[in-house]
């Protein structure tokens, strides 16, 4: 989830007027917030919902919380000038970065506090909304360097500027192979054989989108009062929507904002939009959902108070929001607005059997019949490793889930059978008190011909310094006795079992498992220096 | 206590080494009177002790003992000796004392000793040969010092010789392996009246059954005998019985106590597809918890029971929202990607195929299952956990009703009575919410999370929109706490001790 941190002056001054901390982190669940440190200076906040960036900037926040708390309610202002300024749009782009949204702001001279805001709110968008900026990305400029119109171009990597942190010019081909962020965020333009850049009408170079910012005209330093903003990304909505929400954050902070017309080969917009889009309400539906009795008037209150526009059962959805896909969406936050402390629970009064999958019955059974054996429950993580579960216990695969993407070699597979989990815990025990005796029963999981099947296993180990095939024979035998199963043991050879000393269990036809007195060459692997003995049963054999 | 209950309680040990305290005195010498070893004695020594029956104190002595060449002289006799019979008729070369049984080592010893002693002459006439003296014949009359010395009992107290042997030892000590010198400790019982009356209180060996053997039961010899009394307060070795795990155990309990509220329990498969795990539940394809980084994805796999049908409807709810009433997500739906193996990532999954299977309504249903996430393992984050979720079905569900639930699972799981419900966010439900409890010393923590599943997510899978309410709880956070565990990797502890002395709760 994304988290922010901001000045609480600041935050006040925004929400127009002090808070308690206490009245402050009650606020905050009204946003799908939660306080992560509070000092002065420095606020940290996380944001829950990951579908409504504009609370992912103090601006954004604030004006949230201004109307949950009465101060200025229904739909916001949105003042914009229309300009004259335009961006022109490559028609070349329309594969690599077709979208574009561009304005100006007018405003009071940017400190280095301000300008941090800007930066945050702008990282958010492309990181977290933007997808690592493969979605959108934004830019944003001193304006005063700027000859407008402006042009969004589809250029050769041969075109060179100078980029961010660099002081000389670089072809692009040279930024994306050496500036840091061209290493980063280069694989957004992988596959092409044009580069996305925003030049101005003397053909400077403003930026490489998504990559970098020139370092001559794209770098917004203190006492700035004008800025130019742009927007790049793959779909028009999602482009608008960060439009609006960086537009409206700076409106909140004092900016005059002048809107662009961006002109595409065959069409042309005008940004931000500031476009509000309408759904109609459903009292029944939210009366139903909510459980609450509403008024037309309480409709319109509460959803005012979360920055909605109302009229006649048509609700207005502001335009720095697009996570508005259903009614429901607008109901939830009529509940959140009426206040989730002030509603009443009611009792559940719906009556039904309980029960537990039919498995679990013969599961347990097993669990309570080795502990009465003496045996102790081990309770392991289900991801392993192939040196673990092959390589150590001298076999080979029989059919393992393998992760395509794991992070660590000791979890990239699923485990597909227990017994080397347990000598593996014997391997880690060895100055604990012997005899050792252990099981776990769990899922494992393994490929049978074209189909990943789950089975719930059972393995035992016993280990001391007489354990022997007899002794755990004899367990496997009182266990199965204990649930009127008859079963057959079977000469059978597997490498991590000493010849002569293992055994096929077999219940009718059926497999149910194996049983042997471990190999030295496999003791020697989890560097062992007793005899141990195990087994593996299939339990689903006797389900 | 009285005397007799007491005398009853002896063990066969302390009744032997009782009588013998008063005139044996210390460990090694009560050990030589009965036949107990030197620790049984010491042990019995203790208990009488604990009775109060005898005072036991240390001292410290040194204490002289034969070492191995002090033993074999002590039986063949000093190597001056046999050199000096040896020459006592003749004089010998060095060969002929060796063929005598001499060693090298010895005779080289004793050159230097008896001609210090004045009691050989050599002579070297190509080889070096000895001839005894007077004074040598003198020696040979009557014990040498060590000799008499080396025949004494050991080991011994160095305070109790005489001078004469303390000057032995000394020279003895020059001597290779021939005495070890060390400090020791020797225990020492004194009687106390108590334990004098013990003894006088006459209750015999032969009335008290020790062991009730079958014997003994045969004959019936046990009658008007007593049974001597243990001492049962004391400490025994522990032993550890098998024993199921303890984090275990509190997911049985968690499953128990949600079967008696009445809720029937999901099956669902550890290796999911993307359907179930993530589009069936609303979740967009470009969701970053579907990241490369977020779960963990299966080589060489792909779905194959996906009914045709219900894909249709699932991505007409992703693109434009379908027949569901809502707009979607207004993006391309990848029917490829939908068919991707991954590990489960939330047990949520459980829930999809359930309500897809035409469940029972009204209904309540659950799933303690394991989930994987692409995390690195740390004391909060495992890539292997629990998670227990579900829902409920029924007519006129909403989210009152869901908030009671909330409550009463706060209760139920985490005998939390200061709770409380604020917004939450998940993509699957509209309108989300979280559940927070008051803990004594963490504060405020998060217990679990829940809301009404989304139309889109009920509509497609069930057929009809209904609220259903979708609850889920952090079990393996409760599981932490009830267990007094502070690093979540101790849940699958694989440390036998820990295993062992665990409290299951």
């Amino acid at each position: 989830m994304p988290g922010i941190s901001f000045a609480y002056e600041d935050f006040c001054r925004l929400f127009g007027k002090k808070l308690k901390k206490d009245e402050f982190e009650h606020l905050l669940t009204f946003a799908k917030a939660e306080l992560d440190d509070f000092l002065e200076e420095e606020v940290g906040v996380d944001l829950n919902d990951t579908n409504q960036p504009y609370l992912w900037s103090v601006e954004g926040l604030a004006r949230l919380l201004r109307g949950v708390a009465d101060i200025e309610t229904g739909l916001a202002k949105t003042p914009v000038r229309k300009g004259k300024k335009e961006v022109i749009v490559d028609r070349k782009l329309s594969k690599v970065r077709p979208f574009i949204a561009c304005f100006t702001a007018k405003g009071p001279a940017i400190d280095d506090y301000a300008l941090k805001q800007l930066i945050q709110l702008q990282e958010k968008l492309c990181e977290n909304f933007g997808r690592r900026r493969r979605k959108i990305s934004i830019g944003i400029y001193p304006s005063r360097k700027i000859d407008f119109p402006v042009r969004f171009k589809a250029v050769s990597p041969d075109v060179e500027f100078v980029p961010l942190e660099f002081a000389e010019p670089m072809p692009i081909s040279r930024i994306l192979a050496e500036h840091p962020k061209g290493v980063e965020y280069g694989c957004t333009l992988e596959g092409s054989d044009v580069y996305p850049v925003l030049m101005d009408s003397s053909d400077a170079v403003l930026s490489l989108a998504p990559i970098i910012n020139s370092a001559e005209t794209g770098r917004v330093t203190e006492g700035d009062t004008e800025l130019f903003f742009d927007c790049t990304g793959m779909d028009e909505p999602s482009v608008d929507l960060a439009a609006n929400i960086f537009a409206l954050a700076l409106i909140d902070r004092g900016f005059e904002i002048e809107s662009m017309t961006v002109k595409y080969s065959s069409r042309s917009a005008v940004t931000p939009s500031f476009r509000t889009t309408k759904i109609k309400f459903d009292k029944g539906l939210a009366e139903r959902v909510s459980g609450l009795e509403l008024k037309e008037s309480d409709v319109k209150r509460l959803l005012e108070r979360m920055r909605y526009g109302y009229s006649k059962g048509v609700v207005t959805v502001p335009s720095y929001r697009h996570d508005v896909m259903h009614v429901l969406d607008v109901v939830e936050d009529l509940i959140i607005s009426y206040d989730f402390a002030r509603l009443e629970s009611l009792p559940l009064e719906l009556p039904t059997v309980g029960s537990l999958l039919p498995k679990r019955r013969f599961i347990d059974l097993h669990r309570q019949l080795w502990t009465g054996l003496q045996y102790q429950e081990v309770f392991s993580p289900i991801l392993s490793s192939g040196d673990l579960l092959y390589g150590r216990m001298c076999v080979d695969d029989f059919g393992t889930v393998s992760i395509k993407n794991f992070m660590s070699k000791s979890y990239s597979c699923v485990r597909s059978w227990l017994l080397p989990v347990l000598m593996d815990v014997l391997s880690k025990n060895k100055h604990v008190d012997y005899p050792q005796r252990l099981f776990e029963q769990g899922l494992v999981s393994r490929w049978h011909k074209d189909t990943i099947v789950d089975e719930e296993h059972l393995a035992a180990v016993c280990a001391h310094t007489s354990a022997s095939y007899t002794e755990l024979r004899q367990h496997v035998e009182s266990v199965l006795r204990a649930q009127g199963v008859e079963c057959q043991f079977e000469e059978f050879e597997w490498d991590c079992f000493i010849p002569g000393r293992a055994a096929r269990v077999l219940v009718g036809k059926k497999e149910l498992g194996v049983i042997g007195d471990l190999h030295p060459a496999v003791l020697e692997k989890f560097n062992l220096l007793v005899p141990v003995v195990g087994c593996e049963l299939d339990l689903g054999v006797l389900g | 206590m009285d005397i007799r209950k007491l005398a009853e309680s002896l063990h066969p040990f302390e009744r032997k080494v009782l009588p013998l305290v008063e005139e044996r005195q210390t460990v090694r010498n009560i050990a030589d009177a009965c036949s107990l070893q030197e620790v049984e004695v010491m042990r019995a020594l203790q208990w009488l002790e604990n009775k109060g029956a005898v005072e036991l104190s240390a001292e410290e002595s040194e204490l002289v003992d034969l070492d191995s060449n002090g033993k074999l002289y002590a039986d063949k006799g000093l190597p001056e000796r046999r050199f000096l019979d040896a020459i006592s008729e003749d004089t010998l070369s060095v060969s002929q004392l060796e063929k005598k049984g001499l060693g090298k080592d010895e005779i080289n010893a004793c050159v230097g000793l008896l001609r210090r002693k004045g009691a050989v002459d050599l002579m070297k006439d190509g080889e070096l040969s000895f001839t005894i003296t007077d004074r040598g014949r003198e020696l040979l009359e009557k014990p040498f010092l060590e000799e008499s010395f080396l025949e004494l009992d050991f080991p011994r107290d160095i305070s109790s010789l005489s001078d004469e042997e303390r000057f032995a030892l000394e020279s003895l000590k020059k001597r290779k392996g021939m005495v070890v010198v060390g400090k020791h400790k020797t225990k020492r019982a004194v009687l106390t009246d108590l334990g004098r009356d013990l003894i006088s209180s006459a209750v015999r060996e032969q009335d008290i059954v020790d062991v009730v053997s079958p014997a003994l039961l045969r004959s019936g010899d046990w009658q008007g005998k007593s049974f001597r009394r243990f001492d049962v307060r004391i400490n025994v070795p522990k032993v550890f019985g098998g024993k199921l795990q303890p984090y275990r155990v509190f997911l049985d309990w968690v499953r128990s106590r949600l079967v008696a509220l009445g809720f029937e329990e999901m099956p669902g498969p550890l290796v999911e597809s993307d359907f179930w795990d993530m589009d069936a539940l609303f979740m967009p394809q470009f969701h970053s918890a579907r990241d490369i980084h977020d779960a963990y994805y299966i080589e060489d796999a792909t779905a194959s029971d996906i009914p045709g049908k219900l894909l249709k409807k699932v991505k007409a709810a992703h693109e434009s929202g379908g027949d569901t009433g809502s707009s979607g997500w207004k993006y391309h739906f990848d029917v490829g990607r939908t068919k991707q193996m991954l590990l489960r990532t939330q047990t949520t999954a459980c829930s999809a195929r359930k309500l897809a299977s035409a469940p029972a309504v009204p209904g309540k249903y659950f799933a303690v299952a394991r989930c994987f996430r692409y995390d690195v393992v740390d004391a909060t984050h495992l890539p292997d956990f629990n998670q227990t979720e579900g829902f409920i079905i029924g007519e006129d569900l909403n989210f009152r009703h869901l908030v009671g639930l909330l409550k009463m699972f706060a209760r139920e799981f985490a005998d939390a009575e200061d709770v409380k419900v604020v917004p939450g966010y998940f993509p699957f439900t509209e309108p989300s919410a979280e559940l927070f409890a008051k803990h004594p010393k963490l504060g405020w923590i998060e217990l679990g999370g829940a809301g009404i599943f989304r139309p889109e997510v009920v509509k497609p899978l069930l057929g009809e929109y209904r609220p259903v309410l979708a609850w889920g709880l952090g079990i393996d956070r409760i599981a932490m706490l009830k267990l007094g565990i502070d690093d979540i990797r101790d849940l699958f502890s694989h440390d036998l001790q820990f295993l062992r002395d665990a409290r299951l709760v």
